[in-house]
């Protein structure tokens, strides 16, 4: 396989998809830059990935994906120590308890923040790259959340609306230049981010991270994970907002 | 302390035959255990313990007041340098799996189901399968606060409280209520274990297999089919376990996710498993567990040319937990657990000798599983050097057929009892207030009532085990 070998940057590494994700492309012989803003989490996680493979796979990087100006440098160093990154997994993400009737601007910035404007820097820094060298694959994780606005998480909704509309536009300017630009719309899979929600029949961050790795290899452009979401989200998607807006979905 | 409400329920063991009406409270913070202390107190009743209800017998009911401890289930920390956990008494075991795995830990000691309650396996100091090798779960308890009955919290480790520390674990509940533990996990390198099934002929071959392979192995466990008689008397399936080293297996990082270890809920992906206990009812109440239990040994054969093979440490661990609910396969009279624990020496005489005597009296165990022990610093420790056979027996609704079952327990116990021998107080419903100094030894009895009289002057803390014992 042509992505055994090289070095993918993971953002969003120490939990959840984002880990399940560093651990199989480790497995897979690959270098990993793992990236988390919690560290003694992701020194944990890195230490665990490589004592368990005995060998050292798994590089650790601290990193705030809500500070978009530090991608671009960061990006430079991971090269300048690890070699020359052919992937880019954008998996970081936060969802905070919002109440129907509360509209609090910090919490919408951090949204914003960490999932569209860090996707968005991390996109620009690995596109300007990869462009040049007319190769590589960026893989940015949204979610089915990004379909609809919804009365439950409206700025959610919108970050990774704004994601994916980025991501979508980055896979048109890249795709005839080489590069594989493949947008993952997750449903419910069992992550410490949506510990608290009770969610029917998700599935694991493992099962998960198999099908986005598959996704990658088929070079497919928009999947949704696991696939029985895409027509539930087709028939979500075409409800009129008359009706839409009269649902508690 | 009218701020407290106390509900009346039904309170029963896990086997779900001993038990009754109690007023139960479930607190969410030590304050409120002060406080109930207090109430109780007030009222001149009794308060008994309890953490998820996991104890077969009667460790865990009362007929006066209940503390459920199981709402009180925060994972306070967990320091992923060294896989320490500090946790509130009613995180279970699962809930400490599913923290540590994913960080490349797992609980030292765990039990047969995951349901258990940290402060219920500190209380009652549980084993797992591999109590020769790394002893009883006390044995990882670093240190704990003990809210005794005086009102006073008492921080406990090996050093600074040696005598309450090591009384209050496995010490049933008696001398105060742990509200905080730290409980040491261990570093694991892949999210499966390499799994071995043997074939057991007998008894003394299913012996011989734990002499030969506890220094050689991390979990040893011999599942025995009691209904087997003359040559074949203890055959049975052993199942050895160990862990992966470093780079041993790489897939195996991938199971380091709480998704992957738990048990399926389904059997063939199709089957909600928790509507198969009808169908064990059916086997029980039909009399056909020797053919379910004979079937299940000749199985045994085609997973031993099969060995080794890859198993994660959820599916290998939690056997219980695999059918929801299997216990009510015993209704309505429910089950009561009869787990000796037999000096080596005399391991293969009594344990034969018991398995007779249940054949001989028509009362055969449905489940049987046989354990390698070491011994333990505990004051009120269950554990010897030697082995335990737990044994699973239906109980009926008749009373005749009741009370034959318990005078046959008390039977085997003083079978048990005149070998050294002694009894597991998770599982116990039927030792006499006689055999509790017997299986203790006077000079522990003595220091423990000493413990109690210290910290628990009024005699506040009992359950139903308390008073049968006699304590």
């Amino acid at each position: 396989m042509a992505s055994s070998t090289g070095t993918s940057i993971v953002v969003g590494a120490s939990s959840g998809m984002g880990l399940a994700i560093a651990r199989r492309l480790a497995i897979q012989q690959r270098k990993v830059a793992m990236l988390a803003r919690r560290e003694a989490e992701l020194r944990a996680m890195v230490a665990t990935t490589n004592e368990s493979l005995g060998r050292t796979a798994a590089f650790a990087y601290v990193h705030d994906a809500a500070v978009a100006d530090a991608a671009e440098p960061l990006f430079a160093r991971i090269e300048q120590e690890l070699g020359p990154v052919d992937e880019l997994y954008y998996v970081a993400g936060v969802m905070p308890d919002v109440a129907l009737d509360e509209f609090d601007l910090d919490k919408d910035r951090q949204q914003i923040l960490v999932n569209t404007l860090g996707c968005i820097a991390w996109g620009n820094a690995a596109a300007r790259r990869f462009l040049q060298r007319k190769s590589g694959r960026i893989v940015g994780v949204t979610s089915v959340a990004q379909d609809r606005g919804r009365l439950g998480r409206p700025v959610y909704n919108a970050s990774k609306a704004g994601m994916d509309t980025y991501l979508e536009a980055l896979r048109n300017r890249l795709w005839r230049h080489g590069v594989r630009v493949t947008t993952i719309r997750p449903g419910f899979v069992d992550t410490p981010m949506t510990a608290g929600l009770d969610l029917k029949g998700a599935i694991s961050a493992d099962r998960a991270a198999e099908l986005i790795l598959r996704a990658r290899d088929r070079k497919r452009a928009i999947v949704y994970v696991p696939g029985k979401w895409r027509p539930i989200m087709f028939v979500i998607r075409n409800i009129p907002s008359f009706v839409f807006r009269r649902l508690s979905i | 302390m009218s701020a407290l409400a106390w509900r009346d329920e039904q309170v029963l063991g896990w086997g779900m035959a001993v038990g009754g009406q109690s007023r139960v409270l479930r607190p969410t913070t030590a304050e409120q255990i002060a406080e109930s202390f207090a109430d109780v107190r007030a009222r001149g009743g009794s308060i008994a313990l309890r953490g998820a209800g996991c104890s077969y017998g009667d460790a865990a009911t009362s007929n006066s007041h209940v503390l459920d401890l199981s709402r009180m289930n925060r994972l306070l920390a967990f320091d992923p340098e060294t896989g320490l956990a500090t946790v509130e008494p009613g995180v279970t075991v699962r809930d400490l799996w599913r923290h540590s795995i994913v960080r490349g830990y797992w609980p030292k000691v765990v039990s047969g189901t995951m349901a258990v309650s940290m402060g219920g396996a500190a209380a009652m100091n549980i084993h797992g399968k591999n109590n020769f090798a790394l002893g009883s779960f006390g044995e990882c308890v670093k240190s704990f606060d003990l809210l005794t009955p005086r009102g006073e919290t008492v921080h406990c480790t090996r050093e600074s409280e040696p005598d309450l520390f090591h009384a209050a674990i496995g010490g049933f509940g008696m001398l105060g209520c742990f509200t905080k533990l730290e409980v040491q996990t261990k570093r694991v390198h892949s999210g499966r274990l390499r799994v071995h099934g043997i074939v057991a002929r007998d008894l003394e071959h299913n012996l011989q297999i734990l002499e030969d392979l506890r220094g050689k192995s991390d979990y040893l466990v011999a599942w025995l089919d009691l209904h087997a008689k003359g040559g074949a008397l203890g055959r049975g399936l052993m199942h050895r376990a160990e862990q992966m080293q470093p780079g041993e297996d790489p897939e195996g990082l991938r199971f380091l996710e709480p998704g992957l270890q738990d048990v399926p809920a389904k059997l063939f992906g199709a089957v909600p498993k928790g509507w198969l206990w009808p169908g064990m009812w059916c086997a029980l109440h039909l009399g056909q567990v020797g053919v379910v239990n004979w079937l299940k040994f000749r199985a045994g054969y085609r997973e031993q040319r099969h060995s080794p093979y890859l198993q994660t440490h959820g599916a290998f661990h939690f056997l219980l937990d695999y059918v929801p609910r299997w216990h009510w396969m015993t209704k309505p009279g429910g089950l009561i657990q009869f787990q000796p624990f037999v000096p080596h020496q005399h391991g293969a005489r009594v344990l034969r000798s018991i398995i007779e005597l249940c054949h001989k009296n028509g009362h055969v165990p449905y489940l049987g599983v046989l354990k390698r022990h070491r011994v333990d610093p505990f004051l009120m420790t269950h554990a010897v050097d030697g082995y335990s056979l737990a044994m699973d027996f239906a109980v009926s609704k008749r009373q005749h057929r009741r009370r034959a079952l318990w005078r046959l327990c008390q039977e085997l116990a003083e079978l048990v009892l005149e070998a050294g021998g002694r009894f597991y107080y998770a599982k116990d419903a039927i030792l006499l207030a006689s055999s509790f100094a017997r299986v203790h030894g006077d000079a522990a009895v003595a220091q423990f009532r000493a413990q109690k009289q210290k910290w628990d002057p009024g005699n506040l803390l009992q359950t139903d085990l308390s008073r049968r014992l006699g304590l």
